[in-house]
């Protein structure tokens, strides 16, 4: 048996694909899905310069299946695949992806040594986003991957981008509509705690009118930092005007009370060097994902936690309060 | 088409990038038993079988730097996809044959 060459091809591809995910490394993502092992061991060698991570399928299936575990940023996918079972075709696989969220924007480069002009029309519309015809021209293929990865690495960057605030860099209120929906059906799902937190700062028009607007937004970007030194599990979000919501998953509500109410006191201790003595305040309203009847939706959990947060205001402000499970009498 | 009374020798176009010697040897070393798979197919009158191993080569072998190969492959996926009968799919295979016998490392 020949041994020696095969040392050099990296072993990202089917039979030793549960190891991959070990990688720590943060370059692109590749996935070469191909039937030919000639053609893997050929792209192995030709893109090891490139600086990206290479994996390879040898079919439909195990390609759609590592695709899905590793959310590439471009798949290299052959049209002819599996020609001898007639199986499922590169144009199925694409199929596959344009259907799945998660893997919708994902960059494929189609590879052929046959397709007919219509086949190559019909793989860009499909959504495609590029061909490369077999053999394979390296300097071409080369620069055809890196120009996948760089328009991959715009759209990334914008999505990002449509969901952070700009004032703040936290969460902005698309991303937290989107991401309490998805923890809510998690939470109902696997029947685990999640609870949320809304906070309002104190006396913010007035701030605003007596120190003037840049002053009021520095104070909402020190309160932002502040509720990103929570526990690493929790997503802080601008909910609106100077309201943030903080999505605690796997948190009971008692954790929750005691995760707000150290934002609290944190907030309130706040040095404010401008104004000497000056203290600024907030008060939260804290909701158990539980506690609402019935399948809770999004919108009944932001509003019983807006309730609390309004309690919290009349009550006094600079406060904490909730509405978390209690214990029925009998 | 005249390949099988062309004797010259055929080297790898890739034989001197370090970075394909590896891969380049063993293509050469695995080339036997693909033709002999060829043939097998034929015996067994597995179309689909020999569909898929001449399309594999068509689309490899300029890759490793042979591209009169994957002409000569080109031809048996041509002759298997137009349903040719046997007489035309061995000759096509002999002349692949005869190509890859022309190869050195």
């Amino acid at each position: 048996m020949w041994l020696a060459p095969v040392r050099q091809v990296s072993s990202n591809y089917d039979c030793s694909y549960p190891h991959m995910t070990a990688l720590p490394s943060n370059l692109p993502k590749v996935l070469a899905i191909d039937d030919s092992v000639l053609i893997h061991r050929l792209l192995q060698v030709r893109l090891q310069h490139e600086q990206i991570q290479l994996f390879g399928a040898t079919s439909a299936e195990v390609g759609i299946k590592m695709a899905r575990e590793l959310r590439p940023d471009v798949v290299l996918l052959d049209i002819e695949l599996d020609l001898k079972n007639q199986g499922m075709d590169g144009f199925g696989v694409l199929q596959v992806f344009k259907a799945d969220p998660d893997l919708q924007e994902v960059s494929v480069i189609f590879i052929s040594a046959t397709a007919t002009m219509e086949e190559r029309v019909r793989a860009l519309d499909m959504g495609a986003s590029d061909f490369v015809a077999k053999p394979f021209e390296i300097v071409e293929l080369q620069a055809r991957v890196r120009s996948a990865l760089r328009v991959q690495h715009l759209v990334k960057m914008l999505a990002q981008k449509a969901q952070v605030d700009g004032l703040t860099g936290l969460w902005n209120r698309t991303y937290f509509d989107r991401r309490l929906t998805q923890e809510v059906g998690e939470a109902i799902r696997h029947n685990r705690s999640l609870s949320l937190v809304m906070c309002d700062v104190d006396g913010f028009k007035k701030l605003n009118d007596e120190r003037g607007h840049p002053f009021g937004d520095k104070v909402l970007e020190r309160l932002a930092r502040i509720l990103q030194t929570g526990r690493g599990s929790d997503i802080a979000c601008r909910y609106g005007g100077e309201e943030f919501g903080i999505i605690l998953p796997n948190t009971v509500g008692s954790e929750a009370i005691e995760v707000a109410d150290r934002y609290r006191r944190t907030i309130e201790q706040e040095v404010w060097p401008s104004v000497p003595g000056m203290v600024i305040t907030a008060s939260f309203g804290v909701a158990d994902v539980f506690v609402l009847p019935g399948t809770p939706t999004t919108e009944d959990f932001i509003a019983t936690a807006d309730a609390a947060l309004y309690r919290a205001k009349l009550n006094g402000r600079n406060r904490v309060e909730a509405a978390v499970a209690v214990q029925l009498p009998g | 088409m005249r390949l099988s009374n062309d004797q010259t020798t055929l080297r790898s176009e890739f034989a001197d990038d370090p970075d394909m010697v590896g891969i380049v040897a063993l293509f050469i070393h695995e080339l036997p038993q693909r033709l002999a798979a060829m043939h097998v197919a034929i015996a067994a009158a597995d179309r689909d079988q020999l569909r898929m191993l001449a399309h594999q080569l068509k689309g490899a072998a300029g890759g490793y730097g042979f591209p009169k190969l994957g002409e000569a492959a080109a031809l048996v996926d041509q002759a298997v996809r137009a349903g040719n009968d046997d007489n035309v799919i061995r000759s096509r295979v002999g002349m692949l044959a005869a190509v890859a016998a022309r190869i050195r490392p």
